[in-house]
């Protein structure tokens, strides 16, 4: 689902609960003379325009929920608080997945099990489909959408390493138009992007990977299931009929404070016969560009020695395939 | 908050309420309408005791408001067995004592409806993949997977 994009956003959140408390702002004084008295408290348009105007007069102050696997979450014990939840789930538009000649163009509210399902998107972009069906349970892809995991912007969002990988692009729509911006340009922080209140996500474009394109997804944790990635990786190689690689996308997840490509490990690969990769040296360059943090999903020594033990393992299985 | 209609079906019948904008499906289920079949466990869709089938797909109903089933199809354990007579799962959990203290039963229960509704023939792997949700923590996963390959293959004979 998606949620108020930024860092700072409960806080803002929070100190807009805090003003009304003090009775120095209500939601329709601040919004103008367009908001019904009464009706500003559930918001389920089911057209994207009607969205977007809702989202530039309240911005942060309601609560964006899609799936609600995040949102229900984070609020847990602070449901009465919220005072306006704008729901995007009637919005048929957003739950389009289009494959046209050139590129895959997933909607915001697709879930994550229509797309570990989708036998195109299986073909297409096989490290997405793999990272969507391993998210929690299937409780939770029946509900979660992709949008939600972008826009949440945690560093372990599973789809963020293989949405980084395809070099897919984000269009942000507001009332104001639409703008397109990179997944690499999307993440600042944990739990933080560059969306403005106004915004919300609403497709996800990814190119068609060349069709010389081998790849490997991986999730390191502690459990199959319910288990939010200590580690995720996405490796896609482009690689000619001569075992020549043309192209590398190295990217990881929970190794920093956002979703990451590694370009030096991608420049080591590049322009080299997939043979004589060397795997240490690989693996060394994986574990030296993170910069991981110790937490209960493990601490920063053991996420250096996995980066650079599944690069390796998956560089071996790709010379060996 | 103000208060939301919703109209919606559950267990075959069309029923509608008026809730609180943040009230939880789970919350709806069991105080409005005392079908109790549903657990609470964590509250953040980790253990999957409040799991029901929204539109055919098994979800946590603490993470589902009640405002966004409006005009959708819930069904929940209770909706299972027709008059006297169970759902072949539930006579398989019953042959196969896969209930022990049962408080996991019935999520277990939706999440395997949730599975052979859509495959009539799941492997023993996929099965457990659909219970990945689920959190037993005395009967043991042994006999709840096997009850649920049992029902699958009488249902499949039928």
């Amino acid at each position: 689902m998606m949620k108020n994009s930024r860092q700072n956003a409960s806080n803002r959140q929070e100190n807009f609960g805090e003003n009304s408390k003090k009775g120095q702002k209500e939601p329709e004084q601040v919004l103008g003379q367009n908001v019904p008295i009464g009706s500003a408290d559930y918001l389920a348009p089911e057209s994207l325009n009607k969205a977007l105007e809702y989202r530039s007069r309240y911005g942060y102050k309601a609560v964006v929920i899609a799936g609600g696997t995040d949102i229900m979450v984070d609020y847990f014990e602070k449901l009465p608080e919220v005072t306006s939840w704008l729901d995007l789930t009637k919005i048929s538009a957003l739950k389009n997945i289009e494959i046209t000649r050139e590129e895959i163009i997933i909607g915001s509210l697709v879930t994550h099990l229509e797309i570990a399902r989708n036998e195109e998107l299986k073909k297409y972009l096989p490290l997405l489909a793999a990272a969507s069906s391993e998210v929690g349970s299937w409780q939770i892809q029946s509900r979660g959408t992709i949008g939600g995991n972008i826009v949440t912007s945690s560093p372990a969002g599973d789809t963020l390493a293989p949405l980084l990988a395809y070099q897919a692009r984000f269009v942000l729509a507001s009332t104001e138009g639409e703008r397109e911006v990179a997944a690499e340009e999307f993440f600042v922080g944990p739990k933080d992007n560059i969306m403005e209140p106004q915004e919300l996500l609403t497709k996800i474009i990814i190119p068609h990977p060349p069709e010389n394109t081998i790849s490997r997804w991986w999730k390191v944790g502690k459990r199959k299931a319910m288990i939010i990635s200590s580690l995720t990786m996405a490796l896609l190689l482009e690689v000619n009929k001569n075992d020549r690689i043309q192209s590398a996308r190295a990217a990881y997840g929970a190794v920093a404070p956002t979703p990451l490509r590694l370009e030096s490990l991608e420049e080591y690969l590049t322009d080299k016969d997939l043979q004589e990769v060397e795997l240490k040296k690989a693996g060394n360059l994986a574990e030296e560009a993170i910069s991981p943090i110790s937490d209960i999903r493990g601490t920063e020594e053991y996420r250096r020695q996995v980066t650079r033990d599944i690069t390796i393992e998956a560089l071996r299985e790709m010379q060996q395939r | 908050m103000s208060e939301i209609k919703v109209e919606f079906t559950l267990n075959d019948n069309k029923e509608s309420v008026v809730v609180p904008a943040e009230e939880r499906l789970l919350d709806t289920l069991r105080e409005r309408f005392d079908l109790t079949g549903t657990k609470e466990g964590c509250g953040v869709g980790e253990c999957g005791a409040c799991t029901v089938i929204l539109d055919g797909e098994a979800v946590n109903s603490c993470l589902v408001p009640t405002a966004q089933v409006d005009g959708r199809q819930v069904r929940t354990v209770e909706g299972l067995a027709e008059g006297d007579e169970l759902d072949p799962l539930q006579q398989s959990f019953i042959d196969h004592q896969a209930v022990q203290c049962g408080f996991c039963t019935p999520g277990m229960l939706m999440s395997a409806r949730a599975l052979l509704d859509k495959n009539t023939s799941p492997t023993e792997e996929e099965i457990k993949t659909a219970l990945d949700g689920n959190l037993c923590r005395c009967t043991g996963y042994k006999q709840i997977v096997d009850a649920v390959e049992a029902a699958a293959k009488k249902e499949e004979r039928e």
